[in-house]
């Protein structure tokens, strides 16, 4: 192996983990949170690309950076939704959001 | 003959008919009115004038014809029909068969037309019974002008409509729309039979003019060509009314009476006789077809004059006749007796014709009356109709020296030389029976006491002229044709006019004394022993007729009720097609065809309802469902990328 | 940092360490121990990334998911309802699904990512110094850069918008 593949396979493990809780949890904060841990897990890849890579191609960090940046927006719109629709059903439950179901 | 005033002349004949018919339909009512007949008598006039002018130039060309027969005149107009390697072309072929039946049916149509001036008169429908006419001329004309098969059955086909729509001409009677109804679809099975020979004649010989068929008759295997010929001839027995496809004549007669002179005597019912007569070249390769042809005539023959005999309406009389005297001509084609059908087809044309337009004239007089138990005495009073009907029920019944009678006996005598000595003797009956029945409508009518009521009786008076005269005008070839053209018997002028086209027939020599002349002298025995029998029932003693009914009354009632066969048909066609109709409907249109629409319906149905399941509206589940499919994405392409 | 024994003996403290909290986060029962587990979890990379040579990153990492991010889900937590949850893996029914489909995947991608065919690696780190890493975002990469301060200003403002009262 590699050294980056240990890199990788850390990353992945991570994405894993974090679809899991984004697939199975109920709480809609929690699926949020998950969803972090993958983004994480992106991040971690493509700085790992970045530093083995035998070319200089330093664009991972710069890809990273932006990522971080946008996660960030994200979150906060993520969850002045959340914060909305919870006034409105009293419940943080992803069951509860069903409205499109048939 | 290939010159372009005959082609003209031909291209014109069925023309000009058709152009009476569009011009009387579509403006008889408002700018003709009463005279909405001038258009369209005009047209078949020119159209007879036309014919006669062909036929003189056929007659002059007869020896050509006779040397080769490749010299009759067919040329083609346009192509009609082009769908891949089949083409049919609207073209004319004229030769001495088409000279003969130009002649009769030109003739008798024109004279038709006159004669219904007078009798239509003051029908409410008179323009569209001249475009009918009119529009049935153009069909007639272009079937026995055709020059291949296809062309014929449009001919055909026309016929049949217009038919059915001169049958049914007082539509607001239900009988009539009825009787005309019958016409078409009974017709319609024999054209099933037609269609279907058309079929295999491509098939076989992969045209359909005439000329390539009869080039390459000889090549076809006998078993096809059998088939070919009897599938044609079902068709004829549709046309020409043969047993079993008979049972639309009589009804027909609800049509009027120059209807009935028209279409059912003189023209289209010989449809089916020209048909055969100029598939001859097929025929005389298939003996069995040849026999059936035959069988059925013959059985038609007798057949039709049993029930005539007992029949009281006179045009239904004359309807079974004109079914014996079709039987007749079949017979005679069967037998090989191809000069005499032709012959008896002209003689026949004119004096039915004229037996029908006189009972016309006869109902005219007598206010609508049809009954002939109702008539008598009218000898004195109708005088010109009295003559003409005399000269042609004569002629009917065979009375020697009239047409009928030559033609009859050439007929009987070929049949008797071919050793068909059983059809020989049916014909013998069937002139007995003829006899009879003709004797007996002519002394029920015109002789006797007058049975008819007061206000009838009041009403009887002589037809106009523009009736009349075509009655004279027709007594004339009814009496004389005979005499003129099939004298001597076997080289008489008839003989030699049809010989390009019945090449090859062995006619055996007709010998005078001997053969020849005995069964003459059988014939006019038999006929005068039938007049005699009429006489006798009918005039001096009328109470026999009413012993013999008491003495055998199973044998009047089957006569009378035309031996039962509207009666089978209705049971054993109409009822179970008319139940299998109700099943259809009710059943198999509802539970398999709704069944089956409905239940495709409810089959999405189904899927839609198996497949909401998947629909939780829950976005985890959405998103699991895409995770999956991306993970067997990228393993699905890291494998083959590999 | 080169390899060497003790840079992986210092990978595998990390590893386990974001591995661990990772599990945290999706397991635990309490939604605020899940919360903090995170923040942990969120360490636990920015030292990750301190061993792949992006010390900014980490420092960047620190500052926004520690300190902003983290911030705000806490809030979120705070500011709504939460029944309690259960502790352990198989939560409901969709775990049941899920967990093995999750866990089939790792296993698979692990393979996948060992056995792909990359470029041998270099001696040298290319991660990119802080000097570089900053005249790069503000010559080649301005554009992005502008760009996403639009998309912050635009998130602040959805924000806002979506999450006020409706009086």
């Amino acid at each position: 192996m590699k050294p980056v593949d240990w890199y990788l396979a850390l990353a992945i493990i991570l994405f894993c983990i974090g679809a899991y809780g984004v697939l199975a949890r109920r709480n809609i904060i929690l699926v949020v949170m998950s969803l972090e841990l993958m983004l994480n897990a992106v991040n971690i890849a493509l700085v790992a690309f970045a530093n083995f890579m035998p070319t200089a191609s330093p664009r991972g960090t710069y890809f990273v950076l932006f990522v971080i940046t946008l996660a960030a927006a994200e979150v906060t719109v993520g969850l002045a939704i959340v914060i909305a629709n919870y006034r409105n059903r009293r419940s943080v439950q992803t069951d509860d959001y069903d409205e499109l179901k048939g | 003959m290939n010159d372009t005033p005959i082609k003209v002349a031909v291209t014109l004949i069925p023309v000009l008919p058709l152009l009476g018919f569009l011009i009387t339909l579509l403006l008889g009512k408002r700018f003709f009115g009463k005279r909405a007949d001038v258009v369209a008598v005009v047209a078949v006039t020119a159209s007879w004038v036309l014919s006669m002018y062909v036929f003189a130039r056929v007659f002059g060309h007869l020896d050509v014809l006779k040397e080769n027969r490749g010299e009759a005149l067919d040329f083609n107009l346009f192509t009609w029909v082009t769908a891949g390697t089949f083409t049919v072309q609207w073209g004319y072929l004229v030769d001495s068969l088409t000279a003969v039946m130009l002649l009769v049916v030109g003739t008798i149509g024109m004279l038709v037309h006159y004669y219904s001036i007078g009798y239509m008169k003051g029908d409410g429908g008179y323009y569209r019974f001249f475009a009918y006419l009119n529009l049935f001329m153009f069909a007639m004309f272009v079937l026995i002008l055709a020059n291949n098969y296809l062309l014929v059955f449009l001919g055909w086909e026309g016929v049949g409509l217009c038919s059915y729509l001169l049958i049914a001409f007082w539509f607001k009677k239900k009988s009539a729309s009825q009787a005309g109804k019958k016409a078409f679809l009974v017709n319609r099975v024999g054209d099933w039979g037609f269609t279907l020979g058309i079929f295999l004649v491509f098939t076989t010989f992969g045209s359909l003019q005439f000329a390539d068929v009869f080039a390459k008759a000889g090549e076809a295997g006998t078993a096809t060509v059998t088939a070919i010929c009897l599938l044609l001839f079902v068709g004829a027995v549709g046309k020409s009314a043969q047993f079993p496809l008979h049972v639309w004549l009589p009804d027909a007669m609800e049509g009027p009476t120059p209807v009935s002179a028209l279409i059912h005597a003189a023209t289209m019912v010989n449809a089916g006789v020209y048909m055969v007569a100029r598939s001859y070249p097929l025929f005389i390769h298939s003996h069995t077809a040849m026999l059936v042809v035959m069988i059925i005539g013959t059985f038609t023959a007798i057949y039709a004059a049993l029930i005539a005999l007992t029949q009281t309406d006179i045009k239904r009389v004359i309807a079974y006749s004109t079914l014996s005297s079709l039987g007749f001509m079949f017979m005679a084609l069967g037998a090989g007796a191809w000069v005499a059908a032709i012959f008896y087809l002209l003689a026949h044309g004119f004096f039915k014709g004229l037996l029908f337009l006189d009972s016309g004239s006869v109902i005219h007089a007598m206010s609508g009356e049809q009954d002939m138990r109702k008539m008598g005495g009218l000898r004195k009073k109708l005088p010109i109709t009295f003559w003409t009907m005399l000269i042609g029920a004569m002629a009917m019944a065979g009375i020697p020296l009239l047409s009928g009678f030559w033609a009859k006996d050439e007929i009987l005598a070929v049949d008797f030389v071919q050793h068909y000595y059983v059809v020989w003797a049916v014909g013998i009956i069937t002139a007995l029976v003829t006899a009879i029945y003709m004797g007996r409508l002519m002394f029920l009518t015109f002789w006797g006491e007058s049975r008819a009521t007061e206000e009838v009786k009041g009403h009887i008076h002589e037809s106009p002229a523009t009736m009349t005269v075509p009655l004279i005008i027709l007594a004339v070839p009814a009496a004389l044709t005979g005499l003129l053209t099939g004298w001597p018997p076997d080289e008489g002028w008839i003989h030699g006019f049809l010989e390009p086209i019945f090449y090859d027939v062995e006619s055996e020599a007709f010998a005078w004394a001997g053969v020849g002349g005995f069964l003459m002298l059988v014939s006019t025995v038999v006929v005068m022993v039938g007049v005699y029998l009429a006489y006798l029932m009918y005039h001096k003693r009328r109470e026999l007729p009413g012993r013999v009914v008491t003495r055998f009354p199973w044998a009047y009632k089957a006569s009378l009720n035309k031996f039962y066969m509207d009666e089978v048909y209705e049971k054993v066609v109409i009822r179970p097609t008319i139940a299998g109709a109700g099943w259809l409907s009710a059943v198999f249109d509802v539970k398999v065809i709704d069944g089956a629409v409905n239940g495709i319906a409810k089959l999405w149905g189904a899927f839609g309802a198996a497949l909401r399941p998947l629909q939780t509206g829950r976005a985890q589940n959405y998103a699991a469902a895409v995770f999956a499919a991306l993970v067997a994405f990228v393993i699905i392409a890291r494998i083959w990328g590999a | 940092m080169t390899g060497g024994t003790w840079y992986w003996v210092l990978f595998g403290l990390c590893a386990a360490w974001v591995i661990v909290c990772g599990i945290g986060v999706v397991a635990l029962r309490n939604i605020v121990h899940s919360a903090v587990s995170m923040v942990f979890c969120f360490l636990g990379v920015a030292f990750i990334y301190v061993l792949l040579n992006a010390e900014l990153l980490a420092v960047i990492q620190i500052l926004i998911y520690v300190g902003a991010i983290s911030v705000v889900i806490l809030f979120g937590i705070m500011l709504t309802e939460h029944p309690r949850g259960r502790l352990g893996l198989f939560f409901n029914r969709q775990s049941i699904f899920v967990l093995p489909l999750v866990v089939a995947t790792m296993l698979g991608f692990v393979a996948l990512a060992v056995s792909a065919k990359l470029p041998p690696s270099g001696s040298e780190s290319h991660n990119p110094a802080l000097e570089v890493l900053s005249k790069a975002l503000f010559n080649e990469y301005v554009y992005p850069f502008e760009l996403v301060s639009v998309v912050l200003l635009a998130a602040m403002v959805g924000a806002i918008l979506l999450a006020r009262r409706e009086d």
